[in-house]
């Protein structure tokens, strides 16, 4: 008879308060229990709506077989060839990886690489452990740019007029717009480039400028921090300066509209140092607060203590409000004095929120020297000067708010070059990097100005918008391919140098700068080893120095000084009264939109590329779309539906999104909507990047552009926006939220600083408190029925997840997907639940009531968790999966013949079939069979981890703890044994690439056998448990709760880190 | 009534089923003996685009496999030399040799030499050079006698139970390491164990296995990744 294992039911908690992940889950509809029961979503495994159902497949197959035979050519062995060097290259050993130090550059200063390289290709990105900076972490950009190397559809030549032209040509018409420039000056000529803080970028500047000295050098990012930059100027008198927060000296944090947990936001360290004060050792430990006061959520919000919803436009109100309560509390002269600038009614606008705001700011002021409010980039300058001054008064300044000295800007904004453009001023403009023509600012009209320039010369990675119309257009070298340098956010001096020559002939912003410049063409590192012996000097050799530089990646000791801000209370004053604008609450006629910067393709920069095109969105889990996104209530308003329906057309669960249209004065935007729980009101958020053009296959016709809303006035949010339902057929979106339900059984654990505190430590039956959460807190383990071969190894993997620092960012889904060779599978595969990625995100939201308009954030990981007693291995009829003696359950892909069964029977849900052939296929082929196009493109199978097999069609894989990683390491200590009996691999020598790229260190692997290991200390912690843990199926994977640390008089403390709490009847 | 069968086809069953025993187990034996890596590919003996003997290079004049091969101690794949390696001695000896047009050749233009290749795992085996040499097993073991072997043929099967033969029990395929890459030696060229009498290739062998805690993997993720 079958036997079903029945879960014990859910206990229905006394509270209503619980976890969900989507709007469907929270209202408990039919359609969601109809996906918990299909324990696969609809479609996954469904031929039919594919055009071919299981019999005419088997018909196909039999005939191409029997054709196949004809040949014999199988009987043939084919002739393999071992091609060696002809000369013998220095330090190459084939096979065998090098690594290289590099950093990727970028706005707020590089980010320090280690690159490993094997046969001379470039194949994964870490993070630099020696750089001061970093922690050896990486963010999903950093990891995802390896993927843009190989991009198929970079940009390979030289184009004349839209034709293909190469270098030599473009050589000669260097010679000819350089004379050009010549004659008048450079009054003709501009340089339109991205923000970067390269010393050898600035010396050719300066180079430029002497030879051209009416040159027009222009600087523009669609996402700066400019506003921030124009108040540094006036708060401290000085352009040539950057206020760094230190958040590692932080006890209470208060973010206003800022992201600074996202690595390209707030930079490495700002998350390094946010984890290490997050991290306690034993209850005792003291842990920072955060306060998050945003209008959608950000995976900051999701790691704040007390979130407060507000529209972004208020967001300044918030902060007079604070300004005033901490000025109050502080009698700080400048800040009271500022203050007298802003009307009285700015505050008025709050009500509902100033409890919430008081509160905080007698939070700060208590920790004053030890507290820190940072302000978003994306927040007009005067909220930036009013955060200064609170800093100031909150005497934050050389604790936990230091400044560094930059050099100072020397350029011209977009707004002044188009004014000359207008002019017809400029006859020659080069264009380096970025993409003006889709998204500068719409008033200034970028397309049509660019059109008046007569020779256009466009640099850049990408065919794309700005390359249309273009005269010329270089192919550029990747940051990988090319040699250069840049700074750090320290101001570290750092090498970028190159891991493989350009693939398709490109060539760097430097080496065209250089020629335009009238150099000759340089060779190599010549021009960034001048640069290096004019900023490495007394040094006593010269080559070494250099050497050191490229061994390590950056110059040791280079970083700025600190520099002392003396704040400038009569500056920022005249600044804040000079610029202060109070903008109007939103209301459901006039509603702000908010242009957020993307997860995925950050302002449109990696549109084109598939990992993070498929990299769910950490917070709407969203694929391959942007969303505006709004809050349930607001869609209500709006006559939107607001719970996730099931496409009806056999083709998996994708979410209908009705249309929206936004009309802002004259501009009109068409968009699908996403209900976003814990968006603000009347207020929509809409991320910038998608809708492209001209762009290649992977980024066409994703998104919505939200550029065209975009003015020189409004840049980042927008009053006044009219918002209605349009009628169309409802868009639909590929989400992961509902991929692989798992009823609510305290998977998630979370639980305020306090009840810890009063819990610490293990009962009288060896298990703590957080172990007797929901159903382990009084359901007997199983028993297993089963044998299992013994672990009998002397090392045993294991692994830690801490939730109290994982942030949700999502980098190690992309690494994992970089190391293991995992394949993108496209916008309706992932529509299927066919994604391939080893590791999920769980989202986790949890509401005190479904009506609840404030739920808090929780992020899970979720991987393979190599059960002892595992499941999945018991039902596999060809021992595909099996145990090895070192605990980890192995797939051998060679044996697998895809039953499926072990995916059924893994109650987490961690395993991924191959349904079609996705490494070989390209994506809208997927079903033409034998008539699809076969093979990988040439370019992406250089990306390949050569230790790691590339899966085929019909085979099931699933997290292998980087067994390559570990079986490496293994060997590597054999090397050293040698006739000794020393093979035990040292502890915490193996680092899986998730832990490696984790910013916040959150995930911990190593062996669970040795006392002395990370892992093993944590997971001795109270704090550690493991998710389902009745099913005594003894996963290697473990979790250290989440803690909360709540203000008891915060309004709402009371429901903070509360749900698996309330959930748990034996607490 | 006229019989229908002869008399003969009394034995007809009995010869059908003897006949089609013969050929039922000659198949399954063709199939045992022809397609498995024992016949396929042992003895694999392609033309190398150069003539290059083995042994005369490391059988006559004891060049050590490591002088070539110089990273098979050191990597997952031992290498095969490059023409300047070649060049090193052969830019002073035999050095206008038509045998040795090619590499003369490729040292000069830069294009490499496309050697034959032997042995070959499949992409699904991670087999390490490193792991092997330095923890006691020769290149004899899975090579054979290269230093006898004018031109290089496949001797070992390779196939997993091969592979796994000896994983299981690796004492029988243990040596010191100071005579890993002295494809003639013999056990009996080790010193006799304490009483006297030599020792054999099994007691070497657990010897060594004990002291240096050789405990190769027999599980997947061993090979396969």
């Amino acid at each position: 008879m079958k036997h079903v294992f029945q879960h014990p039911p859910e206990t229905p908690s006394p509270t209503g308060r619980k976890y969900w992940r989507t709007m469907g889950e929270l209202n408990d509809t039919p359609e969601f229990r109809s996906w918990l029961e299909r324990e696969f979503p609809k479609g996954i495994d469904e031929l039919e709506a594919d055009g071919l159902s299981r019999r005419n497949f088997l018909q196909l197959m039999g005939g191409s077989l029997a054709l196949a035979g004809f040949g014999m050519s199988g009987c043939r062995r084919p002739e393999a060839y071992l091609v060696p060097f002809a000369k013998s290259a220095e330090w190459t050993i084939p096979g065998h990886n090098l690594l290289y130090a590099t950093s990727m550059p970028r706005r707020n200063g590089a980010l320090p690489l280690i690159v490993t390289t094997t046969d001379g290709r470039p194949i994964k990105n870490e993070g630099n452990p020696l750089h001061p900076v970093s922690n050896g972490g990486t963010d999903t950009y950093a990891q995802a740019s390896m993927l843009e190397l190989y991009d198929p559809e970079r940009s390979r030549t030289f184009l004349l007029a839209g034709k293909p032209s190469d270098a030599a040509a473009f050589a000669d018409g260097m010679t000819k717009l350089r004379a050009e420039a010549q004659a008048d000056g450079g009054a003709g000529l501009a340089v339109l480039m991205g923000e970067s803080m390269s010393p050898s970028r600035e010396r050719m500047r300066a180079e430029l400028q002497k030879q051209f000295p009416k040159m027009t050098w222009c600087v523009y990012e669609a996402l700066s921090n400019d506003n921030e930059r124009e108040a540094t100027k006036a708060a401290f008198g000085t352009a040539a300066m950057k206020v760094t927060a230190k958040f590692a000296k932080a006890d209470v944090i208060l973010a206003l509209d800022s992201d600074f947990l996202c690595v390209e936001e707030g930079g490495m360290a700002a998350s390094r140092d946010f984890a290490a004060r997050r991290r306690i050792a034993v209850s005792t430990d003291a842990m920072n607060r955060l306060y998050a006061v945003e209008n959608r959520y950000t995976i900051t919000g999701g790691m704040a203590d007390h979130r407060l919803r507000c529209p972004a436009s208020q967001i300044g109100a918030v902060t007079v409000a604070l300004a005033k309560a901490i000025a109050d509390a502080t009698n700080s002269g400048p800040l009271t004095d500022m203050l007298s600038t802003v009307p009285a009614t700015e505050v008025q606008k709050l009500e509902k929120s100033l409890p919430w705001i008081t509160e905080a700011a007698k939070d700060l002021v208590a920790n004053r020297g030890k507290s820190l409010v940072v302000v978003g980039a994306n927040q007009p300058g005067w909220v930036h000067a009013l955060g200064f001054a609170i800093n100031g008064a909150l005497g934050n300044f050389g604790t936990t708010l230091t400044a560094i000295p930059t050099a100072a800007p020397a350029e011209v904004p977009l707004a002044a070059l188009v004014e000359k453009m207008k002019a017809g001023a400029v006859k020659t403009l080069f264009i380096f990097g970025g993409n003006p023509a889709y998204n500068a600012p719409t008033d200034l009209n970028w397309p049509e100005q660019q059109k008046k320039v007569s020779t256009v010369v466009r640099h850049g990675l990408f065919e794309d918008e700005t390359s249309v119309g273009a005269k010329w257009h270089l192919p550029a070298a990747h940051y990988l391919e090319s040699w250069g340098d840049d700074r750090s956010s320290d101001g570290t001096y750092v090498a970028v140098q190159p891991m493989i020559l350009p693939l398709h002939g490109g060539v760097s912003e430097l080496e065209v700068l250089a020629a335009l410049a009238g150099r000759d063409k340089i060779e190599g590192p010549q021009l960034v080893k001048e640069t290096f012996q004019g900023i490495a000097r007394n040094v006593s050799d010269e080559a070494m120095a250099w050497n050191t530089f490229l061994r390590e990646g950056f110059l040791a000791n280079s970083a700025a000084a600190e520099a002392t801000a003396t704040f400038n209370p009569g500056g920022a004053k005249s600044y804040l009264q000079a610029n202060f604008k109070s903008a109007p609450v939103p209301t459901a006629d006039a509603m702000e939109v908010v242009l957020t910067p993307d997860y995925s393709v950050w302002d449109g920069r990696y549109t084109n590329n598939g990992w993070l095109q498929e990299l769910a969105d950490p917070i709407t889990k969203l694929t391959w779309d942007n969303a505006a996104l709004m809050s349930p209530a607001t869609a209500k308003k709006l006559g939107i539906k607001i719970l996730e329906e099931e496409i009806r057309d056999g083709q998996g669960t994708g979410l209908n999104g009705d249309w929206i249209e936004i009309v802002v004065g004259d501009r009109k935007v068409k968009a699908a909507v996403l209900v976003d729980p814990g968006h603000v009101d009347n207020s929509v958020s809409l991320s910038l990047g998608y809708g492209r053009e001209v762009v290649g296959r992977i980024g066409l016709y994703t998104g919505f552009n939200a550029y065209p809303l975009r003015s020189s006035g409004a840049l980042y949010f927008v009053s006044g926006a009219k918002v209605s339902k349009l009628a169309d057929e409802p868009h639909v979106f590929s989400t992961t939220q509902q991929h692989y339900n798992m009823e609510g059984r305290a998977l998630v654990r979370e639980l305020p600083l306090e009840t810890y505190r009063e819990h610490p430590g293990f009962g009288e039956d060896g298990r703590s408190f957080v172990q007797k959460f929901g159903m382990d807190s009084h359901i007997p383990p199983s028993v297993s029925i089963y044998k299992h071969p013994p672990l009998d190894a002397k090392q045993q993997w294991g692994m830690a997840i801490d939730l109290n620092t994982c942030t949700g960012c999502s980098a190690c889904v992309v690494a994992c997907q970089n190391e293991n060779n995992i394949p993108i599978v496209g916008k309706e595969q992932v529509r299927r639940g066919r994604i391939m990625q080893w590791i999920r995100m769980d989202r986790y939201y949890s509401s005190a009531t479904p009506q609840d308009e404030d739920p808090q954030v929780m992020m899970q990981p979720v991987t393979c968790h190599h059960c002892e007693n595992a499941p999945c291995e018991t039902v596999c009829p060809v021992n595909a999966t099996v145990h090895n003696e070192e605990g980890l359950n192995v797939m051998a892909y060679n044996r697998c013949i895809g039953t499926r069964y072990c995916a059924n029977n893994c109650p987490y849900k961690v395993r991924r079939f191959n349904y079609f052939d996705y490494n070989l296929r390209p994506l809208d082929q997927l079903r033409w069979g034998p008539l699809a196009k076969k093979g990988m493109a040439e370019t992406l199978q250089l990306s390949k981890n050569p230790n790691v097999t590339v899966r085929m069609r019909g085979v099931m894989e699933k997290c292998t703890f980087c067994v390559q990683r570990i079986e490496e390491a293994k060997i590597a200590q054999l090397r050293v044994a040698r006739d000794s009996n020393n093979t035990k691999v040292p502890t915490d020598r193996i680092k899986t690439a998730c832990q490696q790229v984790c910013p916040s260190e959150a995930i911990i692997f190593g062996d669970i056998a040795d006392p002395n290991s990370t892992v093993s200390k944590l997971k001795k912690r109270d704090l550690n448990y493991t998710m389902l843990d009745y099913l005594n199926i003894q996963p290697r994977v473990s979790y250290l709760a989440r803690l909360r640390n709540p203000n008891p008089k915060m309004p709402g403390a009371a429901a903070v880190g509360m749900s698996t709490l309330k959930d748990s009847p034996g607490h | 009534m006229a019989n229908i069968f002869p008399k003969w086809s009394n034995q007809l069953p009995i010869q059908l089923l003897v006949a089609g025993s013969v050929v039922f187990v000659s198949l399954i034996a063709g199939m045992w003996y022809y397609f498995t890596p024992k016949y396929t590919r042992v003895g694999y003996q392609p033309v190398q685009p150069v003539n290059f003997s083995h042994s005369i290079h490391a059988g006559q004049l004891g060049l050590d496999c490591r002088y070539c091969h110089s990273q098979v101690e050191n990597a997952a794949h031992s290498n095969v030399p490059t023409s300047q390696t070649c060049m090193n001695c052969h830019s002073q000896i035999k050095q206008n040799s038509p045998l040795l047009a090619p590499v003369r050749e490729s040292y000069k233009t830069g294009q490499p030499i496309a050697w034959v290749r032997i042995h070959q795992a499949p992409d699904y085996v991670y087999f390490n050079h490193s792991a092997h040499v330095n923890r006691g097993v020769s290149c004899v073991e899975c090579h054979g006698q290269i230093n006898n072997m004018p031109v290089v043929w496949h001797h070992e099967p390779q196939s997993m139970s091969w592979c796994l033969d000896c994983h299981r029990e690796p004492e029988n395929k243990l040596r010191p390491l100071n005579q890993i890459t002295n494809l003639n030696w013999k056990p009996e060229d080790e010193p006799p164990g304490p009483d006297g009498k030599p020792r054999t290739r099994r007691e070497i062998g657990q010897e060594l296995k004990v002291a240096w805690n050789v405990n190769p993997p027999v599980t997947c993720a061993g090979c396969h990744r």
